[in-house]
């Protein structure tokens, strides 16, 4: 009869505690939902009201949706064009960055040779070395170039974040991959590039792709240097020209929340595809937040 | 023959010397090297120099000195807004990276449970992550705006938890709040990213074990948890204070450093010395070299910690 009892209250603690748990998962799963979503979901509200709409009705949500604003955005400014040297650049440092630091990333795991370990540790510094401590003096590299006020220019500054990063990140997980793998295919007659394109890369797979994502979303992303760095309408990226929207004091906000919107869409596209390998990468190295 | 055994020799020397693979070692890492020297270590001897010139933008350079140091330590026009700017970093960059942390941990926890949907899930929680931060700057403005269109003061007044417009951004006492709690937002998802793949590689077993022996979430969390997980959260915290602190473009699209420098941090000081108003790159590389010594010491402890694991 004791015995009975205790079970029974063991039992029924063990329900208590089954409940509690899934309540607090429903608050926090509840809380994180909003936290994310209430920002996103005020800037689409935002851009489907006209500017009479926004500061007249003060709803929260649009009382008749319009498109009035994207087509002001897509037809009324250059604001496609600015969408198309961001990709432009992008995808050229996201390239890059793959390609360069791939290759640096297998010398440095792989081969011996002098001064290895040096260039590691200067790829480390490099990597934490923060941007804005060197805005000023790239400024001025820049200007000794002849490369301020173009996109070439913006490439290759971005490359000063990309690949130092994505080699890291490399170097972790070419040496997650056994030397037998590469070795085997040495012995059976491959050259050591032959080995590097067909054997390793293909396994290297998962961490390209964060890699890529790194490399497009901070390229995407990044506005200190392109601030600093172009003046021209024509070599102006998103966010630099995301700002330029603004004039005077007022901020026409459904317009701005429209063009944020749109410049929204292709790291979001990039987001998707690719962040379910993100966790797992991120064990061989660390992404900048 | 005795010509070409020396030549063997000598290639063996020089094999011993600059290692087994040199030439393709090397070939393959022109590319970053060239990006390490041109971008990384020249910029920053320059703007080691620069800091001694009084540099302006499309001018020569002439070499006065300590005289930028004093002026923007001291001087009538930057004194005061530098001490502000090193107050500001430090409040901004402690507040952020601890509060960032703890959300994080919840954010990391909650996604390692196991649920429905846990993956759509994760993908939510991580998305601020993927946000250009001069959108996330930009759509926090909105809700943050001063009048009843911005979305929280509308909330507030509708259901009567304030009778007046709270201007988040535009009143001092609250502007360099605002701006932290906006970098919180954006920035906790890499908390539990990190966190998270941490958590993956608990053994599980260590769980049972403690579970057994009659601990409880708490003391498992205690015991086990945050022991494991200390390396990652040291690493975390000291890149998110790297990064957090050179933050530029939340605070250049919130407020701009202001009111009256109530939210100016020293990468927006730096940018309106050196670019947007007097244009004296001099003067804003001694900014720079003035709060060098501070990341010098995260990079020095940050690099130690990363290569000990990795060479």
């Amino acid at each position: 009869m004791g015995a009975l009892a205790t079970t029974s209250t063991r039992a029924s603690t063990r329900r208590s505690g089954w409940l509690i748990h899934r309540l607090v998962m429903i608050v926090t799963g509840l809380f994180f939902a909003l936290w994310t979503l209430i920002p996103m979901y005020w800037i689409i509200a935002t851009s489907l009201k006209t500017d009479l709409q926004v500061f007249r009705e003060n709803t929260l949500y649009p009382t008749s949706p319009t498109l009035v604003n994207y087509h002001t955005i897509l037809y009324q400014t250059n604001f496609l064009l600015y969408i198309r040297n961001s990709l432009e650049v992008a995808l050229v440092v996201t390239t890059a960055s793959m390609v360069f630091g791939s290759a640096a990333a297998y010398a440095i795991a792989r081969l011996q040779f002098r001064g290895r370990s040096t260039i590691a540790r200067g790829i480390v510094v490099s990597y934490l070395v923060p941007g804005s401590l060197l805005f000023i003096s790239l400024f001025e590299v820049l200007n000794e170039l002849n490369l301020t006020d173009q996109l070439t220019g913006l490439m290759v500054v971005y490359l000063s974040f990309t690949l130092p990063f994505c080699t890291w990140l490399m170097i972790g997980y070419f040496r997650s991959i056994p030397k037998e793998l590469e070795e085997a295919a040495l012995v059976d007659g491959c050259t050591r590039f032959r080995a590097l394109v067909s054997i390793i890369l293909p396994l290297t797979l998962p961490a390209l792709v964060v890699v890529a994502l790194f490399s497009f979303t901070q390229s995407w992303n990044e506005f200190l240097y392109a601030l600093v760095f172009i003046s021209s309408d024509s070599q102006k990226t998103f966010t630099v020209g995301l700002i330029g929207l603004i004039q005077g004091d007022t901020l026409p906000w459904s317009l701005m929340m429209a063009a944020a919107t749109l410049g929204l869409i292709p790291p979001l596209i990039v987001y998707v595809i690719s962040q379910r390998w993100v966790v797992s990468g991120l064990a061989a190295g660390s992404v900048k937040g | 023959m005795a010509s070409y055994a020396s030549t063997a020799a000598q290639n063996r020397a020089r094999q011993r010397f600059l290692g087994r693979d040199w030439k393709l070692g090397w070939i393959l890492v022109v590319p970053i090297l060239i990006v390490l020297v041109g971008l990384i270590a020249y910029p920053f001897l320059l703007s080691i120099y620069l800091s001694f010139t009084d540099k302006m933008i499309g001018r020569p350079a002439h070499f006065v000195g300590l005289e930028n140091y004093r002026d923007v330590m001291f001087g009538a026009e930057f004194g005061a807004v530098f001490w502000k700017s090193v107050l500001n970093t430090i409040a901004y960059t402690g507040g952020a990276v601890i509060s960032k942390a703890l959300i994080g941990m919840g954010m990391a926890l909650f996604l390692h449970e196991e649920f429905r949907g846990r993956g759509a899930m994760r993908a939510l929680c991580f998305l601020p992550w993927a946000i250009p931060s001069l959108i996330v700057g930009l759509s926090w403005k909105w809700i943050f705006y001063g009048t009843q269109a911005g979305m929280l003061n509308g909330i507030l007044i509708d259901l009567g938890l304030s009778d007046t417009l709270i201007q988040w951004l535009g009143n001092p006492h609250l502007a360099l709040a605002s701006v932290t709690f906006v970098d919180i937002w954006a920035g906790c998802p890499f908390y539990g990213m990190m966190f998270l793949a941490g958590l993956q590689s608990i053994p599980r077993e260590l769980y049972e074990a403690a579970s057994m022996d009659g601990a409880n979430v708490f003391g498992r969390f205690r015991h086990i948890t945050v022991p494991s997980l200390a390396g990652v959260i040291a690493i975390t915290m000291l890149l998110s204070t790297i990064w957090t602190a050179n933050g530029f473009n939340l605070i250049y699209i919130l407020t701009g450093g202001g009111p009256a420098n109530a939210s100016m941090t020293f990468p927006m000081f730096t940018y309106q010395v050196g670019i947007a108003g007097a244009q004296r790159l001099g003067a804003a590389s001694s900014i720079t070299v003035l709060f060098l010594p501070f990341f010098l010491i995260l990079i020095y402890i940050l690099t130690r910690h990363m290569l000990a694991e990795e060479l």
